[in-house]
């Protein structure tokens, strides 16, 4: 230890930061998940031992924005990837524009997620929006988009793919630029169709760069707060466009529930903290391909 | 360092208030800060708790519950002299907020109360009763006026429950009772529910989805012919040049009651951390923003209705049109409890309503939900 003193000193600043502002307020989130902080016990709150954790389980409303937020993640995570790779092969030809293109599909990761959930929010807008305005003139008909539950689901997931793409275009692009080109000459000298050379080629090789994308993707889309709410303006109508953590919000900090809370982001944490170690070990993400 | 929620052109008024109450104090600065009334109600419990937060929060009354349960406000009648405390209203409803003997809230207006805005430019006299409106509705929608086709009867923000709860009265409900426990499961709450719901689905006399935006550009735009708003919002209209009227919001025919409002002061609270040189200046502030004078700079802009007895009877006050309609809306409301159980109850009653709204509840399947989950929200966080 004496030997590496240095080391240690480099990495105390980031330590004493981790330490403050994440190791700290985790521990305190732990404290009060077993207490029963709420506005009306703020500084004089009690033990109350697992009853929140209880709370959180055995309420429906638990289970319900538990499989909102996995179909919200798979269903974005799918797109998200899906309209990705596609975006990254295309422009991964050589194509007039490329340069372009690629600047003009990253524009929505460029801008601010809340403008962007706001403008939307905007064009989802019954009488004024332009997708009914657009729909009314071409199709004649009129969706109430925020006033229904799956209305605002589907607005929210609209908003959200078209927010996550870009990530998952550039991180699969980048995969396919660092494919050897001799491999796909062998597969074409031994005669492999197009579809073959995707699979047995392109897909393993963009393994390894897209299984921690997608597991980012996933922990940030499980916890993505800011679409969900801006869009569907605190989970509206009658708190049906939650996920987990946009309702820990409101049970936090609009209902100032915070043992509740406490225990509710704990059982958040406790899910993806599962999901992420099995996924990456089940992917073998972390094992090198070549 | 002042929070407020108030209109821009309401800051401007206070900014100039702060400048000239500053000239008195020139070593201090004095300051206002905007947020909008939740994210004010949220950051002052949360910067308060921390030992720190604005010196003066700028509110409604309801606020005086949860502040006062956690100790971020102070008691002020020890620090303000009787004759001060006499020149406020008492009537039809106290203008300063009292909670369990202590006072908590020097009130600079009273009412915040919604009231039926319409744009006199086409009709001259506003609808006296719910049928009277469909009526109405069925010659004028559709209709061009001012170059554009009026689309509805009425728009308002009828998903959160403080601008449906007016129409539980007008069925002779009320969402609390006396000893303010939660009335929501009543024969009221679902005629009401159900009421709304027709307008909007069955006579196409409001919007299928509205929310305050919506409501509020339609009106603006000419798109609608009346809107359900509070006196926050008049000063904008009058700025854009609307010829509008005040009334009452439509009787209910089935009863012959009128909707009832709710009535709540806005005034000022003063941050529990404050003591010494400093609490005394934001005292003198507090009667210095809460003078006839600067009630009526107010009044002036955006037609708020004044607290103090002296600002009432200005002709500002008294030949103003807009006021007398708003002041006899105000007379029929019922006052905003200040008890933070409230809290709870809109926090029910919201999805309860929207439920109705999107279809996914029966008018009876939202008041008895709406009951239920109040009780267990209150039940819970006592």
């Amino acid at each position: 230890m004496y030997d590496n003193r240095l080391a240690y000193l480099y990495t105390m600043p980031a330590v004493l930061v981790m330490a403050l502002f994440i190791v700290y307020p985790f521990i305190y989130n732990v404290v009060i998940s077993f207490s029963n902080m709420n506005l009306s016990h703020f500084r004089n709150w009690d033990y109350v031992g697992f009853k929140n954790y209880l709370l959180v389980i055995f309420s429906d409303d638990f289970w319900y924005y538990l499989f909102k937020t996995i179909l919200w993640t798979v269903l974005n995570l799918v797109a998200h990837v899906g309209i990705g790779v596609f975006l990254a092969l295309l422009l991964h030809e050589d194509i007039k524009g490329k340069t372009f293109f690629r600047t003009l599909l990253i524009l929505p990761w460029a801008v601010p997620q809340y403008i962007t959930a706001l403008t939307w929010r905007g064009m989802f807008n019954s009488e004024y929006g332009s997708i009914n305005l657009l729909l009314g003139h071409f199709f004649g008909i009129q969706v109430p988009w925020l006033s229904t539950e799956w209305g605002a689901f589907t607005a929210c997931l609209i908003t959200n793919i078209w927010l996550g793409f870009p990530f998952m275009m550039i991180i699969a692009l980048g995969g396919l630029q660092s494919i050897p080109a001799n491999l796909y000459e062998a597969a074409d000298i031994d005669g492999a169709s197009r579809f073959q050379k995707f699979r047995n080629i392109t897909l393993p090789l963009l393994k390894p760069v897209m299984v921690p994308a997608i597991t980012l993707g996933v922990i940030w889309t499980f916890n993505n707060f800011n679409v969900i709410w801006l869009v569907s303006n605190g989970g509206e109508p009658s708190d049906k466009t939650h996920i987990l953590v946009s309702w820990v919000y409101e049970a936090g900090l609009n209902y100032f529930r915070m043992g509740y809370a406490a225990a509710f982001s704990m059982i958040i944490f406790i899910i993806l903290l599962m999901f992420s170690w099995r996924f990456i070990r089940h992917t073998r993400a972390t094992e090198s391909v070549y | 360092m002042v929070w407020t929620s108030l209109k821009p052109v309401e800051q401007e008024v206070l900014d100039s208030l702060l400048q000239s109450f500053s000239a008195g104090y020139p070593q201090y600065e004095f300051r206002q800060l905007f947020y909008p009334n939740e994210e004010a109600r949220i950051n002052f419990i949360i910067s308060t708790l921390a030992g720190k937060g604005p010196d003066l929060i700028h509110g409604a009354s309801d606020n005086v519950g949860p502040f006062t349960d956690l100790n971020l406000i102070q008691p002020l009648e020890s620090h303000l002299d009787s004759l001060f405390l006499a020149g406020f209203l008492q009537k039809p409803f106290p203008a300063n907020t009292w909670l369990k003997g202590h006072l908590y809230q020097i009130a600079d207006r009273i009412g915040n109360h919604l009231c039926l805005v319409y744009n006199k430019d086409i009709i001259k006299e506003p609808p006296e009763t719910m049928n009277e409106l469909i009526e109405l509705a069925k010659t004028l929608q559709g209709k061009t006026s001012g170059g554009k086709t009026i689309r509805y009867m009425l728009a308002w923000n009828y998903t959160e429950p403080y601008f449906a709860v007016p129409f539980i009265g007008g069925y002779g409900g009320w969402i609390v009772d006396d000893q303010l426990n939660p009335t929501l499961n009543t024969p009221a709450t679902v005629k009401a529910a159900r009421l709304i719901y027709d307008l909007a689905h069955t006579y196409g006399v409001t919007p299928r989805e509205c929310d305050y935006e919506i409501a509020n550009a339609l009106f603006k735009d000419g798109l609608s012919v009346m809107i359900i708003n509070g006196p926050w919002s008049w000063g904008t209209y009058l700025a854009n040049g609307m010829n509008i009227g005040i009334a009452r919001i439509p009787m209910i025919d089935e009863t012959h009651l009128w909707p009832t409002p709710v009535v709540s002061p806005l005034g000022y609270s003063v941050n529990a951390n404050l003591s010494g040189k400093k609490l005394e200046i934001v005292l003198e502030l507090l009667k210095y923003l809460t003078s006839a004078g600067a009630q009526l700079a107010y009044t002036r802009v955006s037609g708020s209705i004044p607290s103090q007895k002296e600002a009432h009877r200005s002709p500002l006050v008294t030949d103003s049109e807009l006021l007398r309609h708003a002041i006899d809306q105000m007379s029929i409301g019922k006052p905003m409890p200040v008890v933070t159980k409230m809290r709870w109850m809109w926090d029910a009653m919201r999805p309860g309503f929207q439920g109705v709204f999107s279809g996914e509840l029966t008018p009876e399947e939202a008041a008895a939900f709406m009951q239920k989950k109040a009780v267990s929200l209150i039940e819970e966080n006592l």
